[in-house]
């Protein structure tokens, strides 16, 4: 008798579940249970994935940008309340290969982001754009960000009235709310790479 | 049922006991157990042809690695 897949998965799933639960509930340290809230929302990816569908997909999206984002804003308060304000005074080693990549590194994960264009492409070319500026320098304009995310937003918007009014042009419109997308995930991921404190920051 | 699913499963079950469990109880350790299971979640994503999902993981974890290694090196080790 074979077990169907949803059913070997979803043991999988429940089995994994019960014992990272079990983890965070046996541990004292605050940090660490952060790091195991990451392990918790790959368990719950695993149970959407599992799905196999193309809502399977769209779930999982909106699952990694909720995810991201409340790492990020637990760890900001977990640096609050532990009075972790200061940030390392310099890099404990230097390291050769931190000079010559981010460059090259960089254009190919941008380049690669706008052939995926959409969400996805966002995020691509942001770890592109996060590593450049962890790695230099980084003294950008942070009211540009803002405004080329201001505008992809519109333009995102136009998109959806061009599916509403003119849907013979359709194509036209996924290709705006693609870049749109791109562009503004993309402004809004790289901030994440000047984290570290800065000249400008 | 594909092979990528059954090896998935597997790396998925190993990798939460040694991120949940792992034996230097550090800070970075753990961190680098982390990755572990999200490459089994990635072999089951590929065994149901997610192909969006799949890189959008790849970028995010590579960000969420970014946020996290900042509070570890604040916090110091240990």
């Amino acid at each position: 008798m074979a077990i169907p897949p949803y059913t070997l998965g979803l043991l999988v799933a429940v089995a994994g579940l019960i014992i990272g639960f079990m983890a965070i509930v046996r541990e004292r340290d605050d940090l660490h249970r952060i790091l195991l809230t990451d392990l918790a929302e790959v368990l719950a990816l695993v149970l959407i994935a599992l799905v196999a569908t193309d809502l399977a997909e769209a779930l999982i999206l909106p699952g990694l940008v909720v995810g991201i984002s409340e790492l990020m804003a637990v760890s900001e308060v977990y640096i609050a309340k532990e009075g972790l304000r200061k940030p390392p005074a310099k890099p404990a080693f230097r390291i050769e290969i931190m000079d010559s990549a981010p460059g090259i590194l960089a254009l190919i994960l941008v380049a690669y982001g706008i052939v995926l264009s959409g969400f996805t492409g966002g995020v691509v070319a942001a770890v592109g754009a996060v590593f450049y500026f962890m790695c230099r320098d980084h003294a950008e304009r942070f009211e540009l960000i803002e405004t080329v995310s201001g505008y992809a937003w519109a333009i995102w918007i136009g998109a959806f009235f061009i599916f509403m009014f003119l849907p013979g042009y359709w194509l036209f419109g996924v290709m705006m709310a693609g870049g749109a997308i791109l562009l503004k995930v993309m402004a809004k991921m790289s901030l994440v790479g000047t984290m570290r404190g800065g000249s400008n920051v | 049922m594909t092979p990528e699913l059954i090896l998935g499963c597997i790396i998925l079950i190993i990798g939460v006991i040694a991120a949940g469990f792992p034996r230097p109880r550090t800070y970075l350790s753990r961190l680098i157990c982390l990755e572990i299971p999200g490459l089994g979640l990635l072999l089951i994503m590929l065994a149901y042809d997610e192909m969006l999902a799949l890189v959008t993981f790849i970028g995010v974890t590579a960000i969420s690695t970014f946020v996290l290694v900042r509070v570890i090196e604040r916090r110091g080790p240990e």
